[in-house]
């Protein structure tokens, strides 16, 4: 078996385990929670009881709300599996429908921010550690300093009272409401779910560009934070790299700097950069929440904020919690394999993992 | 004492002591400088009781009395930002200790049993690792959820109000404390080889002793660094989520809230009503950078050799 492959299989196994751990912690919390909102993780669908006292009761029987906590967490789990993730007294729905109906639009935003601020990270930070001391490093430096001391949350709104009150360029929200009723006809075919593919894919230019335009704030301000990250640690590792006998003898040879730099240097210096972003992929999904919410983008975060404002509604709140840890995983297992790729040492598997 | 010359004599490092001094200066100052209506038990909030004929929802300038202003509703802006100031302190320093504690003793035990004890725990660290904190309060917000009008709380609910914790504290506490475990294991696994730590076994060093004296005082250098980092950043998130209605509890976070729709709504104005975003905003900002900076001081003082990895 090739070493990527083994290493593609000990990440899809550690899967599993992550999930275990963080639903067992979940249930935990539940379980800490007195009985009366521990219910409403077993609200039954429809409308509501004329008597919630009786069906409070008969929950507690029903599903042995009363029975030791791995008893519990089995029969819960159990039900997960089969995609009963419960009803929501809230949303009147399914918490696994609501869920998958939002997720195109947090996947979009994601998308596009990933996209934006690893190549940028990694480059900046190549060129501003290529020449440190310099007024561009100077300038890296600065802006990445200043977009690590802005909140996302600040960020976002600064950025929506200059380019949206202001100057009127870009709105707030997903689509525009012409555009929403084009997108909401059965005409429209939803094939990935993201609205500028899809525009493109129905022939409808217009809408990918309107929901593009709606990207932009969000996808900068999700953006911004990580990528200063990003293009500091790559811009240490590059200062290591430089000094290094390899890049002296590829220069010595006559490659051209910008060969040298670009193909080799980056290479190395791209990994501790890549590992620490795969690790910080669940705070970089809680910003595509935070800032779903500033730019009221209709994404998965809906269910945060309601089953805070309202609550009990367990059902609501477990099921984004573990949903949310389900977009973080394929995220941080894409940054992984990236990072497995350029990195000789997975790839060849010759690095104890 | 020379480490503690050098270590002021970088100007960033004494910006940064300069600012995190200067909210707790304001912080203990805060009965002086926003007197309280309520004195034995001071309100975050203060509505701003000036009569005038301009509707509540419109935010007033600053004017004598009001030296920033008020928020739609009347809410004091001053009054807030200087109480806000000791609920931040108190916020950051209690989740980031308490994270630290919880991640360091877990880290330093688990390395120091070593094998497949710590490969377990390891394990479960990247597991919490996948979660994004957000996603946790609302969890909480279950526990601590009243069981009836007539209020009666469950003991372990009784514990937790008189421990001042509210839901977003306790998320960020349980889901947080992963790179301590991270940083601290590796330093200890490399020191458990070391000779001195191999010497005190050999002469009969306990258990507790061997880590509390021998090995965490220097494997603890990193953590420390995260500490001061996390203040400043656990203050953000809580304002962050209290902004976004997942959680309540920063008064910062609230003024921002309340304020957002002469941010960003139909008849906003950056310009005009600046009172109600800015002072909050820089509050917040600064506060964010005096921790930052005071810890990329102590990271360049207490791990000299490593790569020099300054913020500015």
């Amino acid at each position: 078996m090739s070493p990527m492959l083994k290493f593609i299989i000990r990440r899809l196994l550690a899967v599993p385990i992550t999930l275990l751990v963080i639903t067992v912690v979940l249930y935990g919390i539940v379980m800490l929670a007195p009985i009366e909102a521990r219910v409403s993780l077993y609200e039954p669908r429809g409308g509501r009881s004329r008597n919630p006292e009786a069906l409070r009761q008969y929950i507690i029987r029903e599903y042995g709300l009363n029975d030791p906590y791995p008893v519990q967490y089995a029969r819960w789990a159990f039900r997960l599996l089969q995609g009963d993730w419960g009803w929501s007294p809230l949303l009147r729905a399914d918490v696994l429908d609501a869920l998958v109906v939002r997720t195109p639009a947090t996947v979009e935003l994601t998308l596009y921010s990933t996209l934006l601020l690893v190549p940028l990270g990694l480059a900046s930070g190549v060129v501003a550690g290529w020449r440190t001391g310099r007024s561009v490093d100077y300038g890296f430096r600065l802006i990445a300093f200043i977009g690590t001391s802005i909140p996302p949350f600040v960020l976002g709104l600064m950025l929506l009272g200059i380019f949206y009150v202001g100057l009127h360029w870009f709105p707030p929200g997903r689509i525009d409401i012409s555009d929403s009723f084009v997108v909401t006809s059965p005409a429209f075919n939803h094939v990935t779910g993201l609205l500028t593919i899809d525009g493109l894919l129905n022939g409808r230019l217009d809408i990918s560009l309107n929901a593009f335009r709606h990207l932009v704030l969000p996808a900068i301000t999700l953006s911004l934070a990580h990528w200063a990250t990003l293009g500091r640690v790559t811009r240490t590792a590059i200062i290591e790299e430089r000094t290094k006998e390899y890049i002296t003898a590829a220069r010595g040879r006559g490659l051209p700097k910008q060969a040298v730099i670009w193909r080799h240097a980056l290479r190395n210096a791209m990994i501790p950069g890549l590992n620490s972003t795969a690790l910080s992929a669940a705070s970089l999904i809680m910003g595509v929440f935070v800032v779903e919410i500033v730019f009221g983008f209709p994404g998965i975060s809906e269910l945060a904020t309601l089953s805070w404002a309202y609550t009990p509604d367990a059902a609501a709140a477990m099921g984004f919690a573990i949903y949310s840890v389900l977009l973080v995983l394929p995220l941080m297992f894409i940054l992984d394999i990236i990072q497995a790729i350029v990195d000789p040492r997975i790839r060849e598997g010759i690095a104890e993992q | 004492m020379k480490s503690l010359l050098r270590f002021f004599s970088h100007i960033p490092n004494l910006l940064a002591m300069a600012i995190i001094v200067l909210y707790v200066l304001v912080a203990i100052a805060a009965p002086r400088l926003a007197p309280p209506q309520d004195p034995e038990n001071p309100a975050p909030f203060k509505v701003a009781t000036v009569d005038t004929a301009t509707s509540r929802h419109i935010p007033l300038p600053p004017q004598s009395g009001l030296p920033l202003g008020t928020t739609p509703g009347r809410l004091d802006v001053f009054y807030t930002l200087i109480w806000g100031t000791r609920s931040a302190l108190r916020f950051g320093l209690t989740v980031a200790l308490a994270t630290a504690c919880v991640g360091i003793a877990i880290g330093a035990v688990s390395a120091y049993i070593g094998g497949p004890v710590n490969r377990f725990t390891l394990r479960i660290t990247d597991a919490f690792l996948t979660f994004p904190v957000l996603a946790g309060a609302a969890m909480f917000r279950l526990v601590l959820y009243p069981v009836d009008q007539q209020a009666s709380i469950t003991p372990l609910q009784g514990l937790l109000t008189s421990l001042g914790m509210d839901p977003v504290m306790l998320t960020l506490i349980l889901f947080s404390w992963m790179p301590y475990v991270r940083i601290v294991n590796a330093e200890i696994a490399k020191l458990k080889q070391v000779a001195y730590v191999q010497a005190a076994r050999s002469i009969g060093a306990g258990h507790l002793r061997l880590i509390l004296r021998h090995l965490l005082p220097n494997a603890i250098s990193s953590a420390i660094v995260l500490v001061g980092r996390d203040i400043g950043s656990m203050v953000i998130l809580q304002a962050a989520f209290t902004f976004i209605g997942v959680g309540e509890g920063s008064p910062w976070g609230y003024l921002l809230a309340v304020g957002r729709d002469w941010i960003i709504g139909p008849s906003a104005s950056l310009v005009q009503y600046w009172w109600v975003y800015l002072p909050v905003t820089l509050a917040l900002i600064f506060f964010g950078i005096g921790w930052n900076l005071l810890a990329d001081g102590l990271n360049s003082a207490l791990n000299p050799r490593k790569p020099h990895q300054r913020l500015w």
